[in-house]
């Protein structure tokens, strides 16, 4: 098992590797470099303003270590080595530096931006997660056990109309029909109008008995449910998006599990209908689940770009389609390797948990 | 004597010139009702698409300031055609601008869907056949490809071509067609290239080849009368449902406004705009292209469905 694991670990950080590159030189592709378009909006544009923006951001440097050969005011420097702007960027996101942002909030370090926007990312992943599995397991169990009956036939349509339906479609109508028409929810946002802070910082004051933002003394709850109201619409078209595909293998698992020998034999010692399936078939059903909840975590973390954009939430995803949109590189880079990152390791340790949910299964 | 008179009822059956497999197949999908609904609405789709400059009562970009977001079954100016589904922000038909966003959508969805298609089964098929280092290189590049989150890179990618200003000069107002086919396809291939290593590889096993190449079954006879047949039901599912996916991917492109751009119609950029109109128009400008995405994809997904049961070999009779 250890040797395995030594293994397995060694060959994510390998592709982690070849991920990095893929990931820089799909940004760095482009010949002429963030400023290319410039020329074209702005014909007083020369290329020596072009040339000057892309030594200010390092662009000059060879991308792989090579020759580098300024030329400073039309005059050609002598050629140094230089160890190459891909080098360069991987030993220092290696050490942890993901450098600072270029246009979104210049000069500010990715991580502290990250940061800033990973709670609200996580509160609302989390939430829809939640929901989705309350939802979707029972479904899932019914639909199997009472298989082929009408209960059993709607969960399917759902799951086939859930999987035809986009994100961003559901997400639209739901504003137009929840919030526009019926005036139920915000249409998005984080707080209302007015409000001193929002849920994520009430959250930080609560669990900080105090200490972090002493100014919202008095109101946290107030912001808590302000917050949950402008998070209900998001949460609930992000769940749906889910359900369909979970309760249908909530479904598969369970199936499997019915027709097994244990099953019979729980029948056979008498035990009560109830009993047989959330007991003996229940908890075997689940552990297929693991897999998919490993496959869901990068996107916990990584954030819902649709939904997010929708509900102008802001979160992770919306700040990655901000920052590509914005030609922010370091920040769309440092969001890309994380993601990878996270997608390598959960999926390495959903197999992991696998092996000792399950000691059927055996590591070589 | 029943047994006899059974025996005669028999016999023209067993003289009949024996059935193709694509009849039984077909044969087999007509008995799929949902599968059978799905391809008359996407025929449907297809049919209104194709006819759009007969069928639309008005152009694309027909616009008209004074008639903009006019809701539902507005009547036209004096002796015009009505705008059944109401006009947008610069007062086009929306009825209209679908069927000819139809035309793009499941354009570029089919393009995509062959494209994807080919390079999946030549990597599948090289990594299968060839086996040893190629076999592993592929693999292993498959398996980053398929690690890199997708709808990011796809955003990523789309964004740094759209920059590229020569790209621009060469392919004019057709550029982000070209660039979002190209990169639909650049991370598109993949699924379909393990699905084809999968099928090669155990069909390689199978005691039929054995036996044909015992016969003196030749490698073209063998890979063209086992191999592709074989593993073409996989391929047909898997290219079916695809072309629902790229018709979601490139929709969800085009709603953030990295993909195909105005004034090119498709389902996905309509939507971007009705989500940038005023909230009170907001339901009538997004419900029909919605609508029009998640009947098309619906019905794909049922074909697809039917497909799947109609070729499973283990269920022929």
């Amino acid at each position: 098992m250890t040797s395995y694991i030594i293994r397995r670990v060694g060959q994510s950080v390998v592709l982690l590797f070849f991920i990095s590159i893929l990931i820089y030189v799909v940004l760095n592709l482009v010949p002429g470099g963030p400023f290319d378009m410039l020329r074209l909006n702005n014909p007083r544009i020369t290329q020596s303003m072009i040339d000057r923006l892309n030594a200010l951001l390092d662009l000059d440097k060879p991308l792989l270590p090579g020759q580098y050969c300024p030329t400073v005011g039309g005059v050609e420097q002598p050629c140094t080595f230089d160890q190459g702007r891909y080098v360069r960027w991987l030993t220092n996101v290696a050490q942890g530096d993901f450098g600072n942002s270029w246009t979104m909030q210049t000069g500010t370090p990715v991580l502290e931006m990250i940061a800033q926007r990973l709670p609200y990312t996580l509160l609302m992943t989390g939430l829809a997660l939640i929901v989705a599995l309350i939802v979707a397991v029972p479904i899932g169990i019914y639909s199997a056990v009472k298989q082929y009956s009408a209960t059993d036939y709607f969960v399917t349509a759902l799951a086939f109309f859930g999987q035809s339906m986009p994100t961003f479609w559901t997400g639209l109508m739901a504003v137009a029909i929840f919030s526009v028409a019926l005036g139920w929810f915000p249409t998005g946002g984080v707080r209302s109008v007015g409000a001193e802070g929002d849920i994520v910082e009430a959250l930080a004051y609560v669990f900080s008995f105090g200490k972090l933002h002493p100014e919202l003394a008095g109101q946290a709850g107030a912001l808590i449910l302000d917050g949950l109201h402008h998070l209900a619409l998001p949460v609930l078209v992000l769940a749906y998006f889910n359900l369909a595909g979970w309760s249908r293998y909530t479904r598969g698992s369970m199936l499997e599990v019915l027709r097994q020998d244990y099953m019979r034999t729980a029948r056979a010692k008498g035990l009560r209908e109830r009993v047989v399936i959330l007991k003996h078939g229940l908890r075997n059903a689940l552990i297929p689940l693991i897999t998919i909840l490993a496959l869901t975590i990068p996107g916990l973390i990584g954030g819902a770009i649709i939904t997010e954009t929708i509900f102008s939430w802001p979160g992770m995803g919306l700040m990655t389609i901000n920052a590509i949109a914005n030609n922010d590189w370091p920040v769309v880079q440092g969001l890309l390797i994380i993601q990878a990152f996270l997608v390598v390791f959960s999926n390495l340790a959903g197999d992991l948990l696998y092996g000792v949910v399950d000691p059927r299964i055996q590591y070589s | 004597m029943a047994a006899a008179a059974d025996l005669l009822q028999l016999e023209p059956t067993l003289s009949k010139k024996p059935v193709g497999q694509w009849t039984l197949v077909w044969r087999r999908l007509r008995r799929h009702k949902l599968a059978m609904i799905g391809l008359i609405v996407f025929g449907i789709i297809v049919l209104l698409s194709l006819l759009a400059p007969l069928i639309a009562p008005y152009s694309y970009e027909e616009i008209n300031l004074r008639n903009s977001y006019a809701p539902l079954f507005s009547p036209g100016a004096e002796g015009q055609a009505p705008h059944i589904l109401g006009t947008d922000k610069l007062g086009r038909d929306i009825f209209s601008r679908l069927l000819y966003a139809g035309r793009i959508s499941l354009g570029v969805a089919l393009i995509v869907t062959i494209l994807t298609t080919i390079l999946g089964t030549l990597v599948g098929a090289a990594s299968g056949a060839f086996g040893g280092v190629i076999d592993t290189t592929l693999m292993r590049f498959t398996d980053i490809m398929l690690t890199l989150p997708f709808l990011p890179m796809v955003l990523v990618l789309s964004s740094s071509l759209r920059q590229y200003s020569a790209l621009q000069d060469f392919l004019g107002s057709s550029m982000s067609v070209v660039i979002i086919i190209f990169v639909l396809l650049i991370f598109g291939w993949m699924t379909n290239a393990r699905l084809v290593r999968g099928s090669v590889l155990s069909l390689r096993e199978q005691d039929f080849i054995s036996a044909s190449r015992a016969l003196g079954a030749g490698h073209s006879r063998i890979i063209l009368r086992h191999l592709v047949p074989n593993s073409l039901a996989p391929i047909i599912v898997s290219a079916t449902l695809g072309f629902g996916t790229v018709i979601i991917s490139e929709s969800a492109l085009s709603f953030l406004g990295f993909g195909i751009m105005p004034p090119v119609p498709t389902w996905g950029n309509m939507l971007n705009e009705a989500r940038n109109s005023p909230l009170q128009y907001l339901f009538t400008q997004a419900l029909s292209p919605g609508l029009c995405i998640f009947f098309t994809v619906l019905a794909i997904n049922f074909i697809g469905d039917g497909l799947r049961d109609a070729l499973d070999p283990r269920l022929k009779t």
